[in-house]
């Protein structure tokens, strides 16, 4: 298989993802906007208006709206690109192709889905009176390195996956983690002690990439470049690795799958 | 029986096949589903495999499609050939229409996006699905999905074709020309490995049969005298 029918496959299946999944629903693609935005209003509904007798400001909700958009964009992929392989089990037994095409699939049906969303993040930020400047160049980067680690945590994921199942009921587990611990609901430089924050931020690449979204389009700063581009190389020196043993490993993780 | 001088697709040397079915680590959770089975296949035959179910055949057919390997002996293809197996409804996707379908089973049967998009037509013509080619699968009837799934099947173009119980599909109607079809392809210079349970296609489209059951190979050769032997044991 040629590197374009690689990439052209991976378009058309992403593309019949998004169109079967619009087709499930009344509501079809609004969907793609209506569940981030739900879930913010239920953050927005709990974490101010129950624990904080609505003390807080307009800019919470922005500041919900940046952490969840992205976080949802990381978490539900991760969690479609894990199960995709297996969940494919069918085709799995019929073609030799290559094991990374299926969560690669998922992967870009949500880039797709993901780049409409984003645009609503921007439009939230605007009604809110967050206006562009320059410094909004800098998501072009931060998207970037979340595709790549997105694509990276997808791919060990699947991996995981066919090997041993069990890891599908702890994928969503860790989501669960990872999700108290980014920072969606709470300022990781609001923790008191700079150390901890430093700490979490070097220790959690997605709080850090979380706090990228909000010093960008909240408060016109640019990211810390150095750490920034330290995730890039992380992610895709595991992606080069999973690729290559998805490649080596392909009718082991073909039984694995069917046996 | 087969010339010597014919040439060898491909060759299945003490291939065996086992895998870990239970959680433990011990033997008796290791399930043995092909036992040192050695065969070759040769140019332009036709090869039809039976056996009881569950005995290995589609495991067979996976090895020489190189989707799984052998954890014992090796197989040998010719240089450059390649095998790949048909089968029906790659994958449908129910809330795709049947167009959709196709254009996705053809690209993962090797097509790039242009060659599907040139098939359509013609998958929409040879399976007679009219105007219910562009509704949802999921609206489908068995028969209809097989249709579908046969046709979009018969597109594989490769030199060594796997063939995976493939001859029931739709209705009486239909299924005379899948296999009109099909034997218009094994007639030709496909070689073609064939796994069925009917006698009567075993016997009318290959050439060569092989036997197998519990992992092992009990007979080969005349189609025939095989399929009277496999018979014969099953009267026992």
């Amino acid at each position: 298989m040629t590197p374009r029918q690689y990439f052209s496959l991976i378009d058309v299946q992403a593309r019949m993802l998004l169109k079967a999944d619009a087709s499930k629903f009344k509501l079809g693609i609004l969907w793609w906007f209506l569940e981030p935005l739900m879930w913010v209003s239920v953050f927005f509904v709990v974490f101010n208006l129950i624990l904080d007798s609505g003390k807080k400001s307009g800019d919470f909700i922005l500041f919900l709206t940046c952490g969840k958009f992205a976080f949802i964009w990381f978490s539900k992929t991760v969690i479609q690109a894990s199960g995709s392989i297996v969940a494919s089990q069918g085709l799995v037994g019929k073609i030799n192709m290559p094991k990374s095409l299926w969560p690669m699939a998922a992967i870009q049906e949500s880039l797709y889905r993901q780049s409409s969303v984003y645009l609503l993040l921007f439009l939230i930020l605007i009604m809110f009176g967050q206006y562009p400047g320059f410094a909004w160049l800098w998501m072009i980067p931060i998207f970037l390195v979340m595709y790549l680690m997105i694509v990276a945590c997808g791919l060990v994921g699947s991996c995981l996956v066919c090997i041993v199942r069990d890891f599908q009921k702890l994928i969503p587990l860790g989501m669960t983690f990872l999700l108290f611990t980014s920072g969606i609901f709470w300022d990781v430089r609001d923790i008191g002690s700079p150390e901890k924050t430093e700490l979490l931020l070097t220790m959690n690449p997605l709080a850090f990439m979380i706090d990228a979204h909000r010093q960008v389009l909240m408060n016109d700063t640019a990211p810390d470049t150095l750490h920034l581009m330290a995730i890039a190389l992380g992610s895709g020196a595991i992606i080069v690795l999973s690729i290559k043993f998805m490649r080596n490993k392909s009718k082991y993780l073909a039984l694995k799958v069917l046996t | 029986m087969s010339a010597p001088d014919r040439k060898v697709m491909l060759e299945l040397r003490d291939v065996s096949l086992s895998f870990q079915t239970s959680k433990g680590t011990f033997d008796h959770g290791v399930h043995h589903v092909l036992d040192q089975v050695s065969f070759k296949l040769y140019e332009n035959e036709t090869l039809g495999i039976i056996g009881r179910n569950g005995v290995g055949k589609t495991t067979m057919l996976r090895i020489m499609a190189e989707i799984l390997a052998p954890t014992g002996g090796e197989i040998v293809k010719r240089p450059g050939k390649t095998a790949s197996l048909l089968t029906i409804g790659l994958g449908h996707k129910l809330d795709l229409s049947g167009r959709d379908n196709a254009m996705l089973s053809a690209m993962l049967q090797g097509a790039t996006k242009s060659e599907a998009l040139a098939y359509l037509e013609q998958i929409k013509a040879f399976s007679e699905l009219g105007d219910s080619f562009e509704e949802p699968v999921k609206t489908y009837s068995a028969g209809m999905k097989s249709r579908l799934g046969f046709t979009t099947a018969l597109l594989t173009h490769v030199d060594i074709l796997l063939v995976d119980e493939i001859l029931s599909v739709g209705d009486a109607e239909f299924r005379k020309k899948a296999e009109k079809a099909m034997k218009e392809r094994m007639a030709g210079d496909q070689t073609v490995v064939f796994v069925s349970h009917s006698d009567a296609q075993v016997k009318s489209l290959c050439d060569r049969a092989i036997w197998i059951d519990q992992g092992k190979i009990c007979a080969q050769g005349d189609p025939e005298e095989v399929i009277a032997e496999y018979r014969a044991s099953m009267r026992k």
